[in-house]
């Protein structure tokens, strides 16, 4: 598969603060990864970093450009949705396309209009009267008319109710995705994407904790069902936790064999959510 | 959306929805089964995991590749399928059923009484 990004050794500090520390990372065409941590963890200083929006250190390659140095021939490559991402109010629709048009030689404003006739988002509409979920589907529809490589989403679906959350999925996945492609996202919502994605990254305090393919990690991580007879010597095989309901300790292991558990309760496949929240507490303890 | 249950790999689950499709005949032979693209759109998978499934289906000669049109399902799938959902039954389930049945005592009078009761 071939690298589409490429990053070595990302420090990033302020002050003598050190937000982000000695991140390597490597996205391949055809991924969909998932940046996951908890607020403050690094997610959004990684991006820009990797978008060359912020100053730091060590070696990033996208697409082949250094994106502090060749940023321009770096974004005609690559599209971004900011968390923070606002579009002018006195805009109308027609006129975003219009100055994208203008501006990127990859846009292709047919394929913008094709997507925005699928929404309720009228061509003449102000962006000032549009709902924030409109708002979110017009930043959509720009980006996708882009013929980019790399998607870069922060939050893309913060504060939108769930049925837009989907929709914007379904959008992500009919319109955008192939297999020469690479999304990165973050969200806070991960039950709600874990399947579409294909590698996680989970970012602690500026360091990645984990980074393998969804595969991979549901190979290794599993959830145990202990029955009280066996929860000393399911203890001792070194729980990332343990959390007790109604009697049933319910544990999860990284890295445990199959034969090794099976006979001590019933086996079962954590949710990402779940793996979360175990490697987040092991690295906490 | 579909509820995935976590105990089996989600590709396999997806394949079993589509054999159990084509034994039921919702999707027909020769009927084209829908692009990778839109099932994980549809089902908010990543498209690795759909084609994962896809895959199996094809190595298991049910569907077939056409070229720039997609994949079909085969002349003689439905009847494939249903031999191997019927030597799965016959071997797993079957003798399962047949223990209980013997645990419980039943005679086969009870058991065919039952049957046109049900049918009744």
């Amino acid at each position: 598969m071939k690298t589409l990004i490429d990053i070595k050794n990302l420090n990033k500090r302020y002050g003598d603060k050190n937000v982000v520390k000695n991140i390597n990372l490597t996205v391949h065409a055809g991924q969909i990864l998932g940046l996951v941590g908890p607020n403050g963890a690094g997610k959004t200083t990684c991006l820009q970093s990797l978008l060359g929006l912020i100053e730091c250190e060590g070696t990033i390659d996208v697409m082949g450009f250094d994106p502090r140095k060749q940023r321009q021939q770096m974004l005609e490559e690559v599209t971004y949705i900011s968390d923070v991402a606002v579009l002018p109010k006195w805009l109308s629709v027609n006129r975003a396309l219009a100055y994208l048009q203008g501006v990127h030689s990859r846009f292709d404003i047919e394929k913008a209009r094709e997507f925005l006739a699928k929404t309720n988002i009228d061509p003449k509409a102000k962006v000032k009267t549009l709902s924030k979920g409109m708002v979110t589907q017009l930043h959509l529809a720009l980006i996708l008319a882009i013929d980019a490589k790399v998607l870069v989403l922060d939050e893309p679906t913060l504060g939108l109710d769930i049925l837009t959350r989907r929709e914007f999925y379904t959008h992500l996945l009919e319109d955008f995705y192939s297999e020469d492609k690479c999304i990165i996202v973050t969200t806070h919502q991960i039950e709600e994407i874990e399947h579409i994605l294909t590698d996680v990254a989970f970012i602690q305090n500026g360091s990645l904790v984990l980074a393998e393919s969804a595969e991979e990690i549901r190979e290794r991580f599993k959830l145990l069902s202990v029955t009280p007879e066996h929860l000393e010597h399911a203890q001792s095989l070194s729980p990332l936790y343990a959390n007790k309901v109604m009697g049933l300790t319910t544990m999860l292991f990284d890295g445990v064999k199959r034969e090794d558990i099976e006979n001590l309760g019933n086996i079962s496949s954590p949710s990402l959510a779940d793996i979360f929240v175990g490697v987040m507490a092991k690295e906490t303890c | 959306m579909a509820n995935w249950d976590n105990s089996t790999p989600i590709y396999l689950q997806l394949y079993q929805q589509i054999v159990s499709c084509i034994v039921e005949g919702y999707i027909a032979e020769g009927e084209a089964v829908p692009s990778v693209r839109k099932v994980a759109a549809e089902y908010q998978l990543n498209p690795l995991t759909v084609s994962k499934a896809y895959q199996m289906l094809q190595d298991e000669n049910i569907v077939e590749k056409q070229r720039g049109k997609g994949l079909f399902v085969k002349t003689g799938a439905q009847e494939l399928v249903l031999e191997r959902e019927r030597t799965v039954f016959l071997t797993e389930q079957w003798p399962q059923i047949l223990e209980q049945i013997n645990r419980l005592k039943l005679s086969m009078e009870e058991l065919l009484d039952q049957q046109v009761g049900e049918n009744a």
